[in-house]
């Protein structure tokens, strides 16, 4: 027990791993947890309310909403993590390209960011989306465009820092070769805030395709996709009807929770200079992208 | 050349200093989002004609609006063709209302900026009032409160929290105004002044009008702030935090200045960060208004926006982008002003 880092020991960290492992599970074995098909109708059990046959009621078309939001866990992380994977990957060796070599194309790539990251992201999202079409693969690389800049910034920064420090000097004196430099030397020492913000982008990619899905603009009818399921409820809640966006919704407040939480437990583990008062800025307007929308 | 302008420029009054470059960078940014609205339709696969006039058009429609469009011409002449219709006030026409797209965005910017405006007062009260008093009295209840505000205001989507507001409130307690427009359908609209309905409503003063409009903005005005209010909070928390720990702050108390007072200058110290948090929050509202609009069927330029993507509606989103990346550039512009006017210590 002495042997786990206090981070990990915090009540955010024990509640942010609980709803990790949740969702893990969920995804794993969605077949057995989900007691009906997600995405078969059943007309005569239309907007039931919820019911020891029905835990979180059915919506309009008598589709389960439990085994619907059971599923939905894959969709909703499988396009946020593949988003933010291929986001971090192409994002990172580009700011180490544009913060290490000072010249007339990291300035143009820099303005480039600056451009993308003037519009409102989830207008940019939505018509971006709109225009390539509506498919769930559209939405992750849609997601993967705006979080690029998002990463490249956060090396490029740290990059900018480190290059003019005594151990880049000693490697280049000793003969490295630039990319030596790059990814045996800078890498490591500059990845710490992308870390960080690799489990707040997909928090955050979370809340956007549950938006774009919302207004029409991401997955179609009837793949289970928690903003979808909101959307597809909420006709019926001025009615009354008030279980088949709730539970879809609460789903993506824990998991977007989940991944602001332990996006403070990563920064505590690998930063422990910090202190405690300081860590609460996982949801933290980072410039040009900032909050959910 | 130069340096006759840097000399020029410093004899200028320092906010012009301030102003003038700025303004004079606005117009490459307006050029990049011309570009960028022009590509995101021409990088399309398939012939824009056809997607602009729709797949039941005609094949003579098609060769006549090539031909309008110049698609026949180099994709430069093109690009230069669409920045001067841009530039006469020429966005296309929108393929849904079939109205002129300028003329379409105009009917409904009130809206939204009315919508915005509200919204932005709400949530700069929220987020500063809560972080003041969280730093003031630290470990008291707001101090808690605030910080599990803090950490869920960023993982609730707002379409989510918008429903269950109007199923509390409009279903189960009858307090609130049905979520369909900004003024009951009974009513008429005041006469146009502002195009906000509440100001409008005071100038003509009709009362009726003005409560109908206010009750609708309520709910939509809410969850936007309860949204957007969080990331503000921290963020005020964490600059006025510092200051309030400065030590012109213990000097102050020490002299025996009553503590509003002291707040205030505190706060005035905390604002250049704080100003700048507030300019993307437009930004950000923009965005939030997309998804709220069309709850609240709002009719205003987010559910423009939503419609014209539903119904592949081209020019429209084309045009609203224009206008919605604008809009930013100079609410950016005004910043980034506002920052340098209101801390006389930035060096120009």
């Amino acid at each position: 027990m002495s042997r786990i880092p206090h981070s990990l020991r915090s009540p955010a960290a024990v509640i942010g791993f609980a709803l990790l492992f949740l969702q893990i599970l969920l995804i794993l074995f969605a077949p057995l947890l989900s007691p009906y098909s997600p995405v078969e109708a059943d007309a005569l059990a239309s907007l039931q309310p919820p019911s020891a046959a029905h835990w979180f009621g059915t919506d309009i078309t008598g589709m389960d909403v439990f085994s619907r939001v059971i599923y939905a866990t894959r969709i909703n992380l499988l396009i946020s993590v593949v988003s933010v994977a291929v986001a971090f990957l192409i994002g990172v060796p580009l700011g180490l390209f544009i913060g290490y070599y000072k010249g007339i194309v990291s300035s143009l790539v820099m303005r480039l960011f600056d451009f993308i990251q003037a519009f409102p992201i989830f207008v940019l999202g939505m018509a971006l989306v709109a225009v390539m079409g509506q498919e769930i693969w559209n939405v992750a690389i849609v997601l993967a465009i705006l979080f690029t800049p998002v990463f490249a910034r956060l090396i490029r920064a740290e990059v900018l820092s480190l290059r003019e420090r005594p151990f880049v000097a000693a490697a280049r004196c000793s003969g490295a070769s630039d990319l030596h430099i790059m990814f045996g030397h800078l890498l490591l020492n500059a990845l710490l805030p992308a870390m960080v913000q690799v489990s707040i982008s997909i928090g955050m990619a979370i809340l956007l395709t549950a938006g774009l899905s919302f207004i029409g603009a991401g997955v179609r009818m009837p793949v289970p996709e928690w903003g979808l399921m909101v959307s597809s409820g909420a006709q019926q809640m001025i009615l009354g009807v008030w279980w088949v966006s709730l539970f879809p919704g609460l789903a993506i407040v824990f998991s977007v929770l989940c991944f602001a939480l332990l996006g403070d437990v990563i920064r505590d583990l690998l930063d422990p200079t910090k202190t405690r008062r300081a860590v609460s800025t996982s949801t933290d307007i980072i410039p040009g992208i900032g909050g959910p929308l | 050349m130069l340096t006759g302008l840097r000399r020029f420029q410093q004899m200028l009054p320092r906010s012009l200093q301030i102003i003038l470059p700025r303004l004079l960078l606005l117009a490459p940014q307006m050029f990049g989002v011309l570009f960028v609205t022009f590509f995101l339709i021409r990088l399309l696969p398939g012939d824009p004609a056809v997607l602009l006039l729709g797949n039941m058009a005609t094949p003579e429609a098609v060769a006549q609006l090539r031909e309008r469009l110049g698609l026949n011409d180099s994709i430069w002449v093109q690009f230069i063709a669409y920045c001067r219709n841009v530039l006469h006030g020429d966005l296309g026409i929108s393929i849904f209302t079939s109205h002129p797209v300028l003329t379409d965005l105009m009917e409904r910017a009130p809206a939204t900026l009315e919508l915005i405006f509200y919204a932005m007062i709400l949530t700069v009260a929220i987020g500063l009032l809560l972080a003041v008093v969280s730093v003031v009295r630290p470990g008291g209840f707001t101090d808690v409160a605030t910080r599990i505000y803090g950490l869920a205001a960023g993982a609730i989507p707002d379409f989510w929290i918008g429903l269950i507001l109007i199923f509390v409130f409009f279903s189960k307690l009858g307090w609130a105004a049905a979520p369909f427009g900004r003024i009951d359908a009974m009513l008429s609209e005041p006469p146009y002044v502002t195009g906000f309905y509440t100001i409008d409503a005071l100038v003509a003063g009709d009362f009726g009008v003005l409560h109908s409009a206010a009750g609708r903005l309520l709910l939509p005005v809410i969850t936007l702030a309860v949204v957007n209010a969080g990331a503000l909070m921290k963020m005020t928390q964490s600059v006025f935090g510092k200051v309030w720990a400065s030590p012109f702050v213990r000097h102050a108390r020490a002299s025996g200045v009553p503590e509003r007072v002291i707040i205030r200058a505190a706060l005035r110290n905390s604002l250049p960060p704080i100003i700048t948090i507030v300019g993307f929050l437009v930004g950000f509202l923009l965005g939030a208004a997309v998804l709220v609009e069309t709850i609240f069927s709002w009719g205003g330029l987010g559910q423009y926006a939503v419609q014209a993507v539903m119904n592949s509606d081209y020019p429209a989103l084309q045009g609203f982008i224009l206008v919605a990346a604008a809009f930013i550039l100079v609410v950016y512009l005004i910043v980034d002003i506002l920052y340098e006017l209101v801390d006389p210590r930035i060096r120009v």
